[in-house]
C-alpha cells in the first residue's frame, strides 16, 4: 500500500449509503465516541496534543494548545464547529457533510468530552442546503440511538448539538464573527484577546474547530496520538484534504501526507495541466493566501514549509522592499484551508487578482476603514488595470493601498485581502505594468 | 455586503403572521440556548423562515420577527441587511444563481453569466421582464473543482435549492429553457 492509500477522513466519500449510521457502525464508526465516554477528559487532550493536530481552517493552529486555553475553572464551555466553508478554492468540508456527518459527530462527541462541554453547535453555511439536511438527519438518527442527548452509550456525560445555518457571509467564518452572528446579531469580528477559549459565546469559553479537524479525532483516539503524528511530518500530524480546482485535468477533493509537493499534486494526484498547458501561478490554501510561481512548486504543502522554505520568495511592497507581517517576519505563503487554484499559462493574472480582491470588497463586514474603504479601492484600481484602463502609477497605488489595510483591522480580511494583492504583484509585475502601459486612454489623459 | 440595495419599506399586506411552522420550530429551538439569551438567537433562523414564508424580508416582515422575539425592528433591520441570502426585494419564482469567484470564474464563468444577462435580459440582481427569474451573481459555493456552478432556489420550495455544476452554453440553455417553461431542472443537478 503507497503513501497515497492512507485515509482517515475520506474512505467513504462517494459511497451511497455512507452518510447512514447503519454504515457508519459498520465501518467501526461511533466505537471511539464510545470510549472517549470512559475517558478522563485529560487522558483525550493528551493524545490530541501527542497527535500534532494543527486546525484545519485556515490558521494552521495546534488544536491541542488551543483548547488548553480555557480557564480550568469554567463552569460552561461551549464547542462550535465551523462549518462555514466560503475560502474560494476550498470545497473540502462540504464533502465531509455530505458523506462523513457522523464521523463529525463522532468527533464532536470526543471533544465535547475532552473540554466537558454539554451544549455544542455546527455553524453550517447557508447555501449548503443539501448538507444541512444529511446533517440534520444524522444527528437525528444519533439521538435516536443513545449516542446523543442524556447519558451518551450509558456513560454519565451528555452532550447537545444543535444546527445553526448561516445565511451568507464570508466573514462569519472567522470565529468571532461566527459567534456573534450565532448569537443572532450582524457578523461583526471582535478584537481578540479575549481570546473565544476564554470569552467567546455568551461570554463563556468557547472553543470553535474547523469540520475537518474534528472529523480527525475518531481516529486519533482508536490508534493513538503517536501514529498520527508518524503520518505526518515535523510539527503537523495526520493527512490533509486538499481540494484543488482550476486548470488541472482532475478537480477535486483529495487526502494526501502533508509531505506531497504542488509539483507532484498537478502532476501526479490531478493529472496535470489541462491540454498539456503549463502551470503559471498557484494558490496554495485559499485566496487569501499568497499564490506560487512554477519555480516554487517543490516545496511541500504543509504548514510550516509553505511559511519558511526559502525557495518561495518573499512577498513585496514594492520592488526591493519586503512586507513586514510585523515582528520583522516577512510573508512567503501559507497552507491556509488547503485550497488550491492552480492558473495555466493562458490565464490573465490581473483579472484573477481583480476577481480575489472583488471578492473581498463583497464580504467586507464593514467595521474597519481601512478594510471597508481599502477593498473597495482596491478593487476598483484592480478593474480598471485588468481591463484596460489602468492609468500612469495605478501598480504602485494598488500597492500602496494593500500595505494600508494589513495589520490594522480588527480581524484578518484585511490582510486576506492585502496579502494576495501583494503577491501578485510582487510575481507577475510585469503582466501589471504591461497591462497598464497598453490601457485605453481617453485623448489628453495621464 | 457593499452592492446590497437599499433597504425599503413595503406597503403593509394586512393579517399577515408567521407560520404554524415558525412557531413550532421556535418551540423546538428555544431550550437550545441560554436562558435571555434565545430571542436573539433566533433572530437568524426566523427571519430564513420568514423568507421562506414571505419569498423576501421588508420592514413588515421584520416587524413581525422582531415582534415575536421581543427585539428592536432596528435590530432584526440590521441583520436582515447584513446577511446575503435575506433578499430585501421580492425575487423572481426562480432565483439563479451564478458564482463568478476565481475556481469558476478560471473554466469560464463570466461566459455563462454573459449568456444569462442577455438571455433574460437583465443585469445583475434584476428580474426579467415576466417576473419568472432573478439572476444573481454570487460569490464562491465551495464546489469550485466542478465549476462554473449555479445555485436555483425556487420560491416557496426550500427543499429546491440544487447546486448545477460544470455549466458551459449548453447547459446554461438547457436550465434557462426549463425555468421559461415553469421547472427547476432537477436533472441537470445534484
Amino acid at each position: 500500500m503507497g503513501l497515497f492509500d492512507v485515509k482517515i477522513i475520506s474512505e467513504h466519500f462517494g459511497v451511497h449509503d455512507a452518510r447512514t449510521l447503519d454504515y457508519f457502525e459498520r465501518k467501526g464508526g461511533y466505537r471511539s465516541a464510545r470510549k472517549a465516554c470512559q475517558m478522563a477528559p485529560e487522558a483525550i487532550a493528551a493524545e490530541v496534543t501527542a497527535s500534532n493536530l494543527r486546525g484545519r481552517g485556515g490558521a494552521g493552529f495546534p488544536t491541542a494548545l488551543k483548547w488548553s486555553f480555557v480557564p480550568k475553572d469554567a463552569q460552561t464551555v461551549y464547542l462550535v464547529v465551523n462549518a462555514d466553508e466560503s475560502e474560494p478554492g476550498t470545497f473540502k468540508d462540504r464533502n465531509i457533510l455530505y458523506w462523513n456527518p457522523h464521523m463529525l459527530i463522532e468527533g464532536m462527541i470526543i471533544a465535547a468530552v475532552a473540554l466537558e462541554v454539554r451544549s455544542a453547535f455546527i455553524y453550517i453555511r447557508g447555501e449548503m442546503a443539501r448538507e444541512n439536511k444529511v446533517l440534520q438527519a444524522a444527528i437525528d438518527e444519533a439521538y435516536a440511538k443513545g449516542y446523543l442527548g442524556e447519558r451518551m452509550f450509558g456513560s454519565g456525560v451528555s452532550l447537545d448539538i444543535t444546527v445553526y445555518r448561516g445565511l451568507g457571509a464570508y466573514i462569519c467564518g472567522e470565529e468571532t464573527a461566527l459567534l456573534s452572528s450565532l448569537e443572532g446579531g450582524r457578523g461583526w469580528p471582535r478584537l481578540k484577546p479575549p481570546f473565544p477559549a476564554v470569552k467567546g459565546l455568551w461570554g463563556q469559553p468557547t472553543i470553535v474547530n474547523n469540520v475537518e479537524t474534528i472529523a480527525n479525532l475518531p481516529w486519533i483516539v482508536e490508534h493513538g496520538g503517536k501514529a498520527f503524528a508518524d503520518l505526518g511530518t515535523g510539527r503537523s500530524g495526520g493527512l490533509r484534504l486538499v481540494s484543488v480546482c482550476g486548470h488541472v485535468n482532475k478537480p477535486g477533493v483529495y487526502e494526501l501526507p502533508l509531505t506531497v509537493t504542488g509539483r507532484q499534486l498537478i502532476d501526479e494526484v490531478c493529472g496535470g495541466i489541462k491540454g498539456g498547458r503549463k502551470v503559471k501561478g498557484v494558490i496554495p490554501g485559499g485566496v487569501s493566501m499568497p499564490v506560487l510561481t512554477p519555480d516554487e512548486l517543490d516545496v511541500p504543502f504543509e504548514f510550516d514549509a509553505l511559511q519558511k522554505d526559502e525557495r518561495i520568495r518573499e512577498v513585496e511592497v514594492r520592488p526591493g522592499q519586503k512586507f513586514d507581517l510585523g515582528g520583522n517576519r516577512t510573508l512567503r505563503t501559507m497552507a491556509g484551508s488547503g485550497g488550491v487554484v492552480v492558473m495555466d499559462e493562458t490565464t490573465d493574472m490581473t483579472q484573477a487578482a481583480w476577481r480575489i480582491v472583488h471578492f473581498f470588497a463583497e464580504e467586507s463586514c464593514g467595521q474597519c476603514t481601512p478594510c471597508r474603504e481599502g477593498t473597495g479601492w482596491l478593487a476598483q484600481v484592480a478593474h480598471r488595470i485588468a481591463f484596460d484602463h489602468g492609468r500612469t502609477g495605478d501598480v504602485d497605488l494598488l500597492a500602496s493601498i494593500a500595505d494600508g489595510i494589513a495589520g490594522n483591522t480588527i480581524c484578518a480580511l484585511g490582510d486576506a485581502a492585502a496579502w494576495p494583492t501583494l503577491a501578485f504583484l510582487t510575481k507577475y509585475r510585469d503582466e501589471f505594468e504591461a497591462k497598464v502601459r497598453h490601457a485605453h486612454r481617453p485623448k489628453g489623459a495621464a | 455586503m457593499r452592492r446590497h440595495p437599499s433597504f425599503r419599506a413595503r406597503k403593509a399586506v394586512p393579517g399577515q403572521e408567521l407560520s404554524p411552522q415558525i412557531e413550532a420550530r421556535i418551540q423546538q429551538l428555544w431550550s437550545r440556548f441560554p436562558e435571555g439569551r434565545a430571542a436573539q438567537a433566533l433572530c437568524l433562523p426566523v427571519l430564513y423562515l420568514a423568507q421562506e414564508q414571505f419569498g423576501y424580508v421588508d420592514a413588515e416582515v421584520v416587524d413581525l420577527v422582531a415582534g415575536r422575539l421581543g427585539l428592536t425592528a432596528a435590530h432584526v433591520t440590521g441583520v436582515a441587511t447584513f446577511y446575503f441570502m435575506i433578499n430585501k426585494v421580492r425575487p423572481g419564482r426562480y432565483h439563479l444563481q451564478i458564482c463568478t469567484n476565481i475556481g469558476c470564474q478560471l473554466v469560464g464563468a463570466y461566459e455563462v453569466f454573459e449568456r444569462c444577462k442577455q438571455r433574460l435580459g437583465v443585469q445583475n440582481k434584476g428580474t426579467s421582464a415576466d417576473g419568472n427569474v432573478t439572476l444573481t451573481e454570487v460569490e464562491c459555493l465551495a464546489a469550485c473543482g466542478f465549476g462554473p456552478v449555479a445555485q436555483i432556489a425556487e420560491r416557496e420550495k426550500p427543499e429546491i435549492p440544487l447546486y448545477f455544476e460544470n455549466l458551459d452554453a449548453t447547459r446554461i440553455d438547457a436550465i434557462l429553457d426549463a425555468l421559461a417553461e415553469g421547472r427547476v431542472p432537477t436533472e441537470l443537478g445534484n
